[in-house]
């Protein structure tokens, strides 16, 4: 018998199973090749269709965002009541309070600083998780960990396991596209497939150096005509089917053939993905396209929404590395907030009114957050033990605030949720398992959640 | 394949523990101290775990016998001690263990717990205990499944079978084939043509194809009355070239994940990792003896050759050990230093001995008979060897000064008179990412892989299933890494030589007698042909560790020289051709793909070795493509490409390059839309069609169907035949007036170039048969 593995390596078709059962109908010798990216059944009955990813690459403040602590601001320059971890990344001083007012908001009076004055008017539709914890107080390794579940190893990412299990619903598109992705930090590990096959990598569209009104697939565009390039793909079909006769039935050879008649599709589909000129003017105002703080994020995120709509599995969206504040923390946070808070708040308005929200899992966070004290007069440290995420959409409780720092932010203390944590708990809205999402490779079944996780029962709506 | 081994059985012994359960000298306020602010928190916060329903790590907090005896991670009270008491530990949600898992308990019981701790632990009523204590470490009994296990066994030269179709059985390799495919009624297939032969030797020795005038020289002499004589010839003059290390040696690289940059979490340019790549590359055209190679990757920079010197080749090897990828800015220094080591012993484990020894790092292995204690007894070679110079963040990698090892008197004097003034940024000449003997150490056993809570101490020493192996003394000014290549290199190893023979025939046909190609252990898959696997072994150690002589037994085999013709029998009962029913059809690798436009465009550029990454070494490689390094359409080999780890050159990834984050014997073949779009759009492929369009045209002898002949020999080696012909002129004639029509400016020679275009995308030049 061919394992899985084995099937998805010799005769992988990539992002389409054509007509192939057709074409070896005459013989009935060959396996049709399965396609790995076609939809599958989830283990369970699945809250969640799809995953739209909003990293803040850098490790947000969560004392200066969502996790809104009287004793900090009370209690500001005195020293820390308690031990500081024994590994940390810098050295910081005494206890530096917010400089930002908060408030709460919506019916569930959800407390947001006022750097968020848009995501604040969407509280009740988010559920954060004021408890999360991770294990590595370096980018790298914080970053690895978010995205791979390993701050040790190159493990494939979360969104290659999710496509790996789910496959992904728009043969003409990729299963899993990051926009704009970070290089740096781990970079491509950060979205590869690692030890899956790569019909599970990450497509990038552009790169945190790109403005996302230039980010594209790669190799979607070449100095060939239309008309020139198929007359060239029919030729080339006609060679390659003559060779078949040669041949003899061969999956490989003839998923090839089928390969490039779908590179031609998505060519011509991409322009159409990527002009946003139908928009209507209020939407692109909603997205904060008619602004330039707000221009290049609203971008990615509306490119996000256009994505899910079309079935992609899994979209990441980065803000690229902005978010570490060692210093400059009053006026950097809130100039990034700015950048983000309006694009975000409208990707949201925009699933909610569209009725994808209710099958779109949205998550929102950094790959760390920043230590109460002060690290220099106006900047925050890393801090891998407690930061607030939030997710919103298909699954989850909506207005909920889960977990809790202690009283100063710097540990996770109640409810805690670690990476894993998350991690099982995204798989599980998307009708996965995490114990039984499995690969064998090197001698053994590995998981997303490796030898962890547990899902977090309480965010469930 | 997912049966569970028995895996160990603990050695259990007893341990008398001074007995408690004075209870009459109880003092009644530390009794009502217990009752009020202890029991019920022990109660509340952990009996669910911890109680008489469930025991998690087997651990009872529901008595003081249960808290001494405590569970996996040992005792969980020492009483009057609460920092070393792990029920404290865990409470304050150190760094080790955090209990309850995902709530930290309120301040005040944290500190009643402590408080009680200290004043003894006293437990009103508590029997006297003694502790029956599961001894720390105790080491794994394997069962005879594990050591029984046929690749553990020696390797014996099996008599060659006898079979009936003696004149198709040239070589033993042909008669073991043949008597499997006896057995199941199959008949190999009929041998390949000439043409198609040489185009296949041509791509699997050299990574590039024949010219026209290579394949007519062949074809004739095959013809003549010794065509295997023919054959040779070619594969000797192959095995000859330069071109057969670039080919070899990649294949090399794959495995010992070679890149020119850290990647990880700080990507830093490995300035000098092409020097390893260069020496891949030699000892692979110089036909180095494998076991002397893998001698020279472990502990090159102590070998001496013949007139007892080192030499720069042997520093060099040890770059082997050093070009992984390694957290570099990883807060915890110890965490990092035995990351780093892991990534060795895993790296060495997958490559030299298809094992996956990394599974130890944390516990026995659940399957194969390797044990936690022998992971350490490895990782404390490599613990005593020096990598880095430092494991600050960030850390800094350990290189070495060429040219001052094969001068006997310089190295050591320059060193130990001026350490702290030779300017590090500034080396004094060529350096080489390489090790040196370090502080000889022995390491504890981490428990669960944490260097936070160590176990009984692992001696230095080679893993014990292979006890009946010979191996050289490690003192205590050693690290072990020259016991451990000579251990690993003696003949009777019954791993070494399998696992390269089967890489070899893997890198000929496609698939390995052992499929799993990176895993000899239990969970790898069995050897189709075991006979066939122990004569390549016994026949490669006799050979004197000759790889070229195991081509030679390899491509000039009867099994070798099949055609790839379908089947329907054969293919009915082996699909896979395991049993090798036929040659396997199998696509051009990323390299020779993209080679192979170079040398269409008339423009392969052969030079041989050195970098064309002009990066500062260590340099941070910041977050954009290409950012340093964007030349990639440069007429060089593939294999001489800088190799940047996050953010690999498209073009190669696109085909499948293997990730050079870990190891891997085995490139997957995907057939993806992304590669048909590169070829439909990609750069060197409009570039180079255009450059042999001109070349075409450059010839001022050939007319339309010569062209079109030239075009199918370079790249098919074979003649087109007449409609091959009359379709192709037809094809450029339509492309050319549709250009014509739409006012192009060079319609002609584009037309041209489209034809080119179709024919590298065409199945039959992408495949080799």
């Amino acid at each position: 018998m061919l394992t899985r593995r084995h099937m998805l390596q010799s005769s992988a078709l990539g992002f389409a199973n054509l007509a192939l059962a057709g074409l070896l109908s005459e013989s009935q010798a060959q396996p049709v090749p399965a396609n790995p990216l076609a939809p599958r059944l989830p283990h369970h009955p699945a809250r969640a269709k799809r995953v739209i990813f909003l990293f803040m690459h850098g490790g947000p403040s969560q004392v200066d965002t969502f996790d809104y602590k009287p004793l900090l601001q009370r209690d500001d320059g005195r020293p820390l009541p308690f031990a500081r971890p024994r590994v940390v990344s810098s050295v910081t001083g005494n206890l530096l309070k917010s400089p930002f007012r908060f408030a709460q908001y919506g019916q569930s009076g959800q407390w947001v600083s006022e750097v968020f004055p848009h995501i604040a008017s969407c509280v009740d539709d988010l559920c954060f998780i004021r408890s999360m914890h991770g294990s590595n107080s370096r980018h790298g390794g914080a970053l690895l960990e978010l995205h791979t579940g390993s701050d040790t190893f190159v493990r494939p990412s979360m969104g290659s396991w999710i496509t790996y299990g789910l496959g992904t619903e728009n043969q003409n598109l990729p299963g899993f596209i990051t926009i704009c992705p970070t290089l740096t930090h781990g970079g491509v590990n950060n979205y590869a497939s690692a030890f899956l096959p790569a019909v599970y990598h990450g497509t990038p569209i552009g790169n945190a150096s790109t403005a996302s009104e230039r980010a594209t697939i790669p190799f979607i565009q070449g100095p060939t005509p239309t008309g020139i390039q198929r007359m060239e793909l029919d030729f080339l079909s006609a060679m390659n089917r003559d060779r078949l006769t040669h041949t003899g039935p061969d999956a490989a050879l003839e998923s090839r053939i089928a390969s490039f008649e779908l590179a031609f599709r998505m060519q011509a589909a991409a322009p159409e993905l990527q002009d946003i000129s139908r928009e209507t003017p209020e939407t692109l105002r909603l997205y904060g396209m008619d602004n330039d703080p707000t221009r290049n994020f609203g971008r990615q995120c509306l490119m996000a929404r256009r994505f899910a709509e079309r079935g992609v599995r899994f979209i990441q969206v980065t803000h690229s590395y902005k978010w570490d504040q060692h210093d400059q923390l009053r006026r950097d946070v809130a100039k990034n907030a700015l950048e983000v808070d309006q694009p975000i708040a409208g990707l949201i308005k925009d699933l909610k009114r569209r009725g994808l929200l209710e099958d779109t899992l949205v998550v929102w966070g950094g790959e760390f957050g920043r230590t109460p004290t002060a690290q220099g007069r106006d900047g925050r440290d890393h801090n891998p033990q407690g930061f607030t995420m939030w997710l919103a959409g298909a699954g989850v409780r909506a207005g909920l605030a889960y977990g809790a720092t202690d009283d100063y932010g710097y540990y996770a203390e109640q409810d805690k949720v670690h990476f894993h944590d998350l991690h099982a708990t995204m798989l599980h809205l998307l009708g996965l398992d995490h114990l039984r999402l499995t690969y064998r490779y090197a001698g053994r079944d590995f998981r997303l959640t490796d030898v962890h996780g547990e899902v977090v029962e309480g965010i469930l709506a | 394949m997912t049966t569970r081994l028995l895996l160990s059985i603990g050695l259990t012994v007893l341990l008398t523990m001074p007995a408690f359960g004075q209870d009459k000298a109880l003092d009644p306020v530390a009794v009502k101290f217990f009752e009020s602010n202890v029991r019920p928190v022990l109660a509340n916060r952990c009996f669910s775990c911890h109680g008489p329903e469930m025991q998690k790590s087997k651990l009872r907090v529901d008595s003081l016998a249960g808290l001494l005896q405590g569970g996996k991670s040992g005792p969980a009270l020492m009483s009057g001690k609460p920092d070393e008491s792990l029920l404290i530990q865990a409470i304050r949600h150190g760094e080790s263990l955090q209990m309850p898992p995902r709530m930290k308990l309120p301040a005040r019981e944290i500190a009643d717990l402590t408080a009680w701790v200290k004043m003894g632990a006293p437990w009103p009523n508590a029997k006297p205990t003694v502790v029956k204590a599961e001894a720390e470490d105790s080491e794994p009994v394997f069962t005879m499944a594990q050591t029984g296990h046929w690749a553990f066994q020696p390797v014996r030269k099996p008599k060659t079978p006898a079979v009936k179709n003696q004149a198709w059985a040239r070589s033993p390799i042909d008669a073991f084939i043949l008597a499997k495919l006896d057995e199941k009624g199959l008949t190999p297939a009929p041998a390949v043509d000439a043409r198609t032969l040489i185009r296949r030797v041509y791509f699997d020795l050299i990574g590039l194809p024949p010219s026209p005038a290579e394949v007519e020289t062949f074809v004739n002499e095959f013809a003549s009355a010794k065509p295997q004589a023919a054959l040779a010839k070619v594969v000797d003059r192959l095995l000859a070239s330069p071109r057969y290390g670039e080919r070899w040696g990649r294949h090399w690289l794959d495995l010992v994940r070679y890149a020119d940059s850290n990647g990880m979490d700080e990507n830093h340019v490995f300035g000098n990792a092409w020097r390893y790549r260069d020496y891949v590359v030699k000892a692979f055209n110089t036909d180095l003896p494998y076991d002397q190679f893998v001698r020279e990757q472990i502990a090159g920079d102590l070998l001496k050759d013949d007139s007892g010197k080192s030499t720069d080749d042997r520093l060099i090897a040890t770059g082997f050990l050093s070009i992984g990828p390694k957290m570099l800015a990883e807060d915890d220094p110890v965490k990092m230093e035995m990351d780093i080591i892991d990534e060795q012993v895993d790296t060495l484990g997958r490559a030299f001995l298809g094992m996956t020894l990394g599974c130890c790092r944390c516990h026995d292995h659940k399957y194969d008979p390797i044990s936690i204690s022998d992971y350490y007894s490895l990782a404390g070679i490599f613990k005593s060897t020096k990598t880095m110079d430092n494991f600050k963040v960030v850390a800094r990698w350990q290189e070495r000064l060429l040219g001052a090892v094969t001068s006997e008197k310089q190295p050591v004097e320059l060193k130990s008179e001026q350490p702290k003034k030779v300017d590090k940024k500034a080396p004094s000449g060529p350096e080489a990412m390489a090790v040196s003997e370090g502080k000889a150490t022995d390491l504890r056993v981490h428990r669960r892989g944490n260097h936070l809570t160590l176990g009984k101490e692992a001696p230095r020493r080679m893993p014990r299933v292979f006890s009946n192996l010979k191996q050289g003394l490690i003192d205590a000014t050693q690290s072990g890494r020259v016991q451990l290549a000579n251990w690993l290199t003696q003949p009777e190893h019954p791993l070494t030589s399998r696992v390269m023979v089967n890489r070899l025939w893997h890198w000929h046909f496609g698939t390995g007698l052992v499929s799993s190609v990176d895993n000899f252990g239990l969970l790898g898959e069995k050897p189709s042909h075991p006979e066939l696997l122990d004569w390549l072994a016994a026949t490669f150690v006799e050979s004197g560790w000759s790889m070229k002589a195991m081509h030679r037994h390899i491509v000039l085999s009867s099994t070798y020289q099949m055609n790839a013709a379908y089947n329907e029998a054969a293919f009915q009962i082996d699909p896979d051709n395991r049993l090798h029913w036929r040659h396997s059809r199998r696509r051009l690798e990323a390299e020779a793909l993209r080679d192979t436009l170079y040398v269409l465009g008339g423009n392969l550029d052969l030079t041989i070795g050195g970098t064309l990454f002009a990066a500062t070494n260590r340099k941070y490689v910041p977050g954009y493509p290409n950012a340093m390094y964007d030349k990639y359409d440069i007429p060089r080999r593939s294999i001489y490409l800088p190799v940047i780890r996050s953010a690999l050159y498209d073009v190669l990834q696109a085909f499948d390059f293997a990730d050079p984050s870990f190891p891997s014997g085995e490139r997957a073949t995907t057939t993806v839309a992304p590669q048909a779009l590169f070829l439909m759009n990609g750069k060197i492929v409009h570039d180079q069609t255009r450059l042999w369009t001109a070349k075409l045209f450059a010839d001022k002898t050939l007319n339309d169907a010569g062209r079109i002949r030239r075009v199918y020999l370079q790249a098919f080696s074979r003649s087109p035949t007449d409609k091959e012909i009359t379709r192709s002129l037809d094809f450029v004639e339509r492309i050319e007036s549709e250009l014509t029509r739409k006012k192009t400016a060079d319609a002609h020679a584009q037309a041209w170039q489209s034809f080119c275009r179709v024919i590298v995308s065409a199945n039959e030049f992408v495949y080799v048969e």
